[in-house]
């Protein structure tokens, strides 16, 4: 059986109130360990962003190269500091990273720190949506493909994970809109809200910058629904593609479960397989579903530019490739780095939560 | 069976509910369906140009200036349908002595933060443009002002350099020329646009309501606004930016969005002509397309191989008499370009068809005659020629656009053509460093004067740095520059495209035409598409 992601079975029963008691003092110093590691992690990163960045030379010159007099490039190159030694510009990055300074975009001047607030709750409210479109698709069908499993539906749920998992999101994202937008009009082409919706949200004191819970608190229902009728064909697209990894995985979970003792005694008893599937089966099967969330963050991130870029959902990813096409470096390395600490303090936090859930990951 | 089939029914009825729980919320929004009319409320416009910043002193771009025209005045300014410069903040403006040009305001103006805007505004947005000389800036277009004077609240004297410059009433309405608030902005530093905002620091047709960079803008009509713009068609507008032009037509296909402005690709404005939903609308256009030759290393140039300035000449006729505009206006960019037959595009004074006279048949290719000058000259080999386009700067159409100009140079068995592309930031310098002997590049004008497409170029190789430098183009450049009597100019100008088409430093390829398009119901989108190139969002109404 060909399976996407190597996961162990979960076994039910493990934790036990022994079991707990024994791990819980291993407990501190996993964080403790995970949390020490996330700084070679990031170092690691952003030393290689950096210098990867500086491949291709200076970001004055990449970004304004042959706009500008050689006289005044080479005094904005010089007033930058890029004409220094690389290693010394380098430590000044690091000393700036830590004090949250991030420089500042070449191409239109904004802070880059200012930039990954004021875009990063649109990547955040579409990773949520994500993940929500992942969750309420991939349990689902995971379910019923274990349910039916070997049947033909069983074979159609695997073609469709597979299907998921293996479009790029551009492409399923440019599908789903040339169908849903272009075709049916049932759903807005791009944007993450209408233009009358952009300007409510806008005028709303202190916003979260997440459109659904700024439209909520404001009790602006008309504007959720716009707010929602916008997000779905991108959180689709996105979701669409953990969806597939979820599938997979619940479905080899619990089909493992199922053949485990305390169910076959279940079945013994005349209990039925649907009951057996969705109670007794599919919750040890979730517990994997956490790590792999985690894991999933990364590919979320990197579908996230793509998809942001289809649907021009204006948040850090969408920005990313502005500034790239902009040969604005100073941006780049921003958001990068920044999608970097994002990427491993997530994994950190499912660690933990893997941890508290399921004490064999402490060893 | 039965009761595992109702519980399996359920499981995929939640699977589907859970797939499409999202979908069932509401419909699109701003429209909807691809039949929708233009929705009321603000004017919406869209475009994918981007906003560098507000600041006229730190940016120098269609995006920002877009803006700028809706939020800034200047001392004078064109009225839509015309490009002439007429009085705006001015209330008169003449050249009171050779190099003396003196500017009266009207009296009585506030800007919208309630601060006075008088002479001591205009000087400084002067004096600070030229002070902070920004490189991504139009200090530049300023270097014939020698100084700015204020002998009263309402006059502005501008001291010039260079005697009766016939281009400085353009200057003044230019980006280069928006007036800013004295009590706002720095004198020597660019100033960020939310500031600018905050600040209020606007006298134009409009205030900024709301600022999301490039993201979205709202405007209000500013109803001090004393202007020759007059009260805006619409009291509200808006700007949205679009990455992809592919996202821009649909928005303005599904009604999400009353216009669309710069750019869309030549696909989709064909495709649009064809949806009667919407309105495609075109005006002149001051972009055009030319390819240069580097007088030092083009075959037979002056560094070349076998070095034959004559033979040269006759390279450079010889691909004039072969180019077909026409099919690449047609075929390219499906009527979004026009073809060029000369080096100052129609539609400013003096402009002719020198081009068209010299080479070709009267606009078509002609082989004949292309043999006949390469025959003449010696050249009995197909020219190996090295032509270089940029694929990443004039849009995504010069591949197709340079491909085409090889297969009709190769066609008459006269040339070999070696196509290459490099991608922009190497390009520039390399073109421009002789490393390319032939080459693509584009002009926008700066302000819409014929000069603008004569000074910058071809007086001592100009901004092309391509060698060539002829006295008498040289002198008849700077006699219409300061020739008052307008019928001389005229004469002037036609003389510089006569001697231009002679030499052939660059030749001229295509015009670019504006095009909007315009939702059903919306209208007066054509009142703006005129030579100033200047968008006003108020002559809009729906």
């Amino acid at each position: 059986m060909t399976t996407l992601i190597d996961v162990p079975e979960a076994e039910p029963g493990i934790v036990t109130p022994k079991s707990k008691s024994k791990a819980g003092g291993g407990l501190g110093k996993y964080i403790v360990i995970r949390f020490f590691l996330i700084i070679p992690t990031v170092f690691i990163l952003v030393t290689l962003v950096f210098f990867l960045m500086r491949v291709i030379g200076d970001p004055i010159t990449a970004a304004q190269g042959g706009r500008l007099p050689p006289d005044v490039l080479a005094q904005r190159i010089h007033d930058a500091g890029y004409d220094r030694p690389i290693f010394i510009q380098y430590f000044e990055y690091l000393g700036q990273l830590i004090t949250g300074n991030f420089g500042t975009t070449i191409t239109d001047r904004r802070p880059v720190a200012e930039m990954i607030t004021t875009f990063g709750a649109a990547t955040l409210e579409l990773s949520i949506n994500a993940i929500v479109v992942a969750l309420m698709v991939g349990i689902p069908l995971g379910l019923i493909a274990a349910y039916r499993r070997d049947k033909a539906a069983d074979a159609s749920l695997r073609f469709f994970a597979i299907l998921c998992y293996a479009t790029p999101p551009f492409f399923s994202g440019l599908l789903l809109k040339l169908t849903f937008s272009t075709w049916l009009g049932w759903f807005p082409v791009a944007g993450r809200a209408s233009t009358r919706t952009e300007l409510a949200m806008g005028s709303l004191a202190a916003p979260s910058g997440i459109y659904w819970v700024d439209a909520l608190r404001s009790g602006n229902f008309t504007a959720f629904g716009d707010v929602v009728s916008h997000a779905v064909l991108p959180a689709a697209t996105l979701g669409l593609l953990t969806a597939g990894i979820f599938l997979r995985l619940v479905r080899t979970n619990v089909i493992g479960t199922l053949g485990k003792d305390y169910v076959e005694a279940g079945r013994s008893r005349g209990v039925s397989e649907f009951r057996l599937v969705t109670k007794h089966a599919y919750k040890p099967a979730l517990i994997p579903i956490i790590t792999v969330m985690g894991l999933q963050i990364a590919l979320m991130l990197g579908g996230a530019v793509l998809t942001e870029t289809t649907f021009e959902w204006k948040g850090l990813g969408y920005q990313l490739v502005q500034y790239l096409n902009a040969r604005d470096f100073v941006a780049v390395q921003g958001i990068v780095v920044l999608l970097a600490i994002i990427v491993a303090v997530t994994n950190f936090i499912v660690d933990i939560i893997a941890a508290l859930i399921d004490p064999r990951v402490r060893y | 069976m039965a009761l595992k089939k109702k519980a399996l029914h359920g499981v995929i009825a939640l699977a589907g509910v859970s797939a499409l729980a999202l979908t069932a919320c509401t419909g699109p929004s701003g429209g909807g369906s691809s039949s929708a009319p233009a929705a009321a409320g603000p004017i919406a416009y869209g475009t994918t140009d981007k906003v560098t910043s507000l600041d006229p002193a730190g940016s120098y771009d269609n995006g920002s200036f877009m803006v700028m025209n809706q939020i800034y005045s200047f001392l004078l300014n064109s009225k839509p349908g015309g490009a002439e410069p007429v009085p705006d903040l001015a209330e008169s403006s003449s050249f009171t002595a050779p190099s003396e040009y003196t500017v009266k305001l009207k009296s009585g103006l506030k800007w919208a933060n309630g601060h006075t805007l008088d002479s001591k505004d205009v000087k400084f947005s002067f004096d600070r443009q030229v002070a902070i000389n920004d490189p991504a800036g139009p200090a530049s277009l300023l270097t014939n002002i020698e100084n700015v004077s204020t002998p009263d609240a309402t006059t502005v004297v501008f001291k010039l350099k260079k005697a009766n410059d016939q281009t400085f009433s353009q200057i003044l309405s230019s980006p280069a020329a928006p007036i800013v608030d004295d009590e706002v902005f720095p004198a020597d530093k660019i100033l960020p646009d939310d500031e600018i905002i905050k600040a209020k620091a606007f006298y134009g047709q409009y205030t900024i309501d709301s600022y999301k960079k490039n993201e979205l803008v709202s405007f209000k009509a500013f109803a001090d606004y004393k202007g020759v713009l007059g009260k805006p068609a619409n009291d509200e507008a808006t700007i949205k930016y679009y990455a992809s032009p592919t996202n821009l037509k649909l928005d303005i296909q599904q009604g999400n969005i009353d216009v669309a402005f710069r750019s869309l690709s030549a696909t989709d404005v064909d495709d649009l002509r064809k949806d009667s939903k919407v309105k495609v609308l075109t005006g002149p256009g001051g972009e055009i397309r030319y390819i240069t030759f580097n007088f030092d290393t083009m075959p037979f140039g002056t560094k070349a191989a076998g070095a034959d300035p004559a033979k040269a000449l006759a390279v450079r006729q010889a691909v004039a008499n072969l180019v077909d505009r026409q099919a690449i206006a047609d075929q390219v960019y499906k009527g979004t370009y026009l073809p060029l037959y000369s080096n100052v595009p129609s539609g400013f004074l003096g402009a002719n068809e020198s081009f068209k006279d010299a080479y070709g048949d009267n606009g078509k290719p002609s082989t004949d005659k292309a043999k006949k000058v390469l025959a003449d000259a010696g050249i009995t080999e197909p020219v190996a020629l090295n032509l270089q386009y940029n694929p990443d700067h004039y849009g995504g159409s010069s591949g197709d656009e340079y491909a085409m100009i090889k297969e009709q140079l190769e066609k008459s068995g006269l040339f070999k053509v070696n196509l290459q592309s490099t991608e922009w930031v190497t390009y520039s310098k390399a073109s421009r460093a002789d490393e390319y002997p032939v080459f693509q590049f584009g002009w926008f004008p700066d302000f819409s004067d014929a000069d603008n497409y004569l000074t910058p170029f071809f007086p001592d190789g100009g901004f092309l740095k391509n060698h060539y430098n002829n006295p008498t183009v040289n002198d008849l450049i700077a006699k219409q520059l300061t020739e008052a009597d307008k019928t001389k100019r005229e004469a002037d100008i036609k003389d510089v495209q006569n001697a231009l088409a002679k030499d052939i430093s660059t030749l001229p390829l295509l015009q670019g035409a504006q095009v909007a398009v315009a939702g059903s119901g919306v209208n007066g989108v054509e009142k703006t598409l005129d030579a100033s190139f200047k968008f006003r969002l108020g002559t809009i109404s729906k």
